[in-house]
């Protein structure tokens, strides 16, 4: 029997299978959407999680106090300026922020407003906030070079409000979250498979009677193994196709729920779409493909 | 009659094309069995010194009691298993020295009928006998006349699209023995073809087999039915213990 006949013969006795064993097929399917669905849930937690360890550490700043001489006001300012261009030239830094003295004293009667606090500051001569450079990083564990640099520019920079143990703290957290995170995504996947492979290797063995007729009566190992792999891509291809819609009118609504929430999480909402859409098919296609082979393996020993 | 004097072993390889037929089993046998001996890995020896040749176009009994070898021996004709010992030759063909890929093609071209029929229960009648063949590959176009005529012999062409639940065990074998027809084998093994069934009917498919017989198709049938085997008065094999102890015309048992 040529190629394609024999592809188009399988492909065709694959349908029938299904069709003929629907009960244990349904069951195939079910498994396989459900099992998908936990596959794509933890997916989501994990990128979620991820975003939100990324958040947290972006937020974390330097802040470098700077030097007060009244008199020399415009100086300051000049020197400060040109710190702030140095240290935002560096490698391990996103942004600098100069907040200048007005804006310090705005931001702490705001805070006095917001805790109900009587509002002292229109007594005083004059502003004693100082001016300061809010540095953020690009990875927090990498203050050390920026830290330096502030200090060393000892002229304008009055303090390094130090940070070493809150970052140091902060990464101890967030360093676990993600490998916890990514340990139970992998464990979830393990689970996953395991049962997609049992569920296929079930609906194997309820036919294993045809499979040893098929044997008596000469068919070969192709013959009976491809229809087999065909019906474990069909129930797999289906599977995930299922799984997708459903995700896809949950996402509607969830999505909605979370963009409020998420708005402010570096989150890009485009790849992780495609980027489920391919575990998802993925998933179910190869573990339907894979799955089915080896559970007919078993049976072929002639 | 004991075996006469088997033929040479022909030089040929073990793939030939189809063999012609002789007359009887001094010439090309249908099967042979030279020293065949069959241990298994636990230890248990189910064949020794087995020597058996089929001729064409005869009917065979094989009888023993349980556990003397039959099955074992039935076994070995499809290369279900492998001798420990010796040859075993199908078709001129030594099993032993066909490649694994090719075992499903010895499948092929010898007919098997079970004790449980070994039906495709969500398939038709038709559908059953048609498998055999559609396996191979043959052309839908060459595979419908086949079947019919199958059907035609073993006269269930009036049930042929009916499933095998809805058979009696008479149909379920006659559907058995259609499918191990279908493609024209000059061989038909049959393990306890009646065992599952009722006197009457197991006497109408030894009728089949009979007439099945008469088309040319050597029969090897394993049996524990002492009153068929007895009337009938043909070649009888009998095993006990893994051997042969009897080769020739008589009943079931040694003094019938």
């Amino acid at each position: 029997m040529g190629f394609p006949r024999f592809l188009a013969f399988s492909v065709g006795r694959a349908l029938q299978g299904i069709r003929r064993n629907a009960l244990m097929s349904l069951a195939a399917i079910a498994t396989m959407v459900l099992m998908l669905l936990l596959l794509a849930g933890f997916w989501l937690l994990q990128a979620g999680l991820a975003a939100g360890v990324a958040y947290v550490e972006e937020k974390v700043e330097i802040v470098a106090d700077l030097r007060d001489i009244p008199g020399a006001e415009a100086v300051l300012v000049v020197q400060a300026q040109a710190l702030a261009a140095e240290v935002a030239a560096m490698p391990e830094v996103r942004a600098v922020r100069y907040v200048s003295k007005d804006e310090a004293l705005a931001r702490f009667q705001a805070r006095l407003r917001e805790r109900g606090q009587v509002d002292l500051t229109g007594y005083l001569d004059r502003n004693p906030l100082p001016a300061s450079l809010e540095v953020s990083l690009v990875d927090p564990r990498d203050y050390e070079a920026v830290v330096d640099l502030l200090s060393s520019h000892d002229e304008v920079v009055e303090d390094v409000v130090e940070i070493q143990q809150l970052i140091e703290r902060l990464t101890s957290v967030t360093d676990v979250l993600r490998t916890g995170g990514a340990v139970v995504l992998v464990v979830v996947g393990f689970v996953v498979l395991f049962i997609i492979v049992n569920t296929i290797r079930l609906a194997v063995v309820a036919r294993r009677e045809e499979i040893e007729i098929m044997r008596l009566v000469g068919a070969s190992d192709a013959f009976i193994r491809w229809p087999f792999i065909f019906e474990g891509a069909f129930v797999g291809l289906l599977g995930a196709g299922v799984a997708l819609v459903i995700l896809a009118v949950a996402a509607g609504p969830a999505g909605e729920m979370m963009y409020g929430f998420f708005r402010v999480l570096p989150l890009e909402l485009g790849s992780l779409a495609r980027d489920i859409v391919l575990l998802v098919v993925g998933t179910g296609l190869g573990v339907g493909v894979v799955g089915s082979w080896l559970s007919v393996r078993s049976y072929l020993t002639s | 009659m004991t075996s006469a004097a088997l033929p040479p072993p022909a030089p040929e390889p073990a793939w030939s094309p189809e063999p012609a037929s002789g007359p009887g089993p001094a010439s090309r046998p249908v099967l042979a069995l030279r020293g065949v001996g069959k241990t298994y890995p636990n230890g248990k020896v189910a064949l020794r010194d087995v020597d058996l040749a089929l001729g064409e176009g005869e009917f065979v009994f094989l009888v023993g009691p349980s556990g003397a070898g039959k099955s074992t021996l039935l076994k070995l004709l499809i290369r279900d298993e492998l001798p420990t010992a010796g040859e075993v030759i199908v078709d001129g063909r030594d099993l032993a020295r066909v490649a694994r890929r090719k075992v499903p093609d010895l499948r092929r071209r010898i007919g098997i009928v079970f004790q449980d029929y070994k039906l495709l229960p969500t398939r038709s009648v038709r559908e059953n006998v048609s498998f055999a063949l559609e396996v191979t590959g043959t052309p839908r176009r060459r595979i419908r006349p086949a079947v019919e005529q199958a059907l035609a012999v073993v006269g269930l062409s009036a049930q042929s699209d009916q499933l095998p639940t809805t058979l009696s065990g008479g149909e379920q074998q006659r559907t058995a023995i259609a499918r191990a027809l279908v493609h024209e084998p000059r061989l038909i093994i049959a393990d306890e073809p009646t065992g599952n069934l009722d006197p009457l009917i197991s006497w109408e498919i030894i009728q089949l087999l009979l007439r099945i017989n008469e088309l040319g198709v050597t029969i090897l049938m394993a049996t524990h039915n002492a009153e068929v085997v007895t009337s009938l008065r043909r070649r009888v094999v009998a095993l006990e213990e893994g051997r042969i102890v009897r080769d020739g015309v008589g009943g079931y048992h040694r003094e019938d």
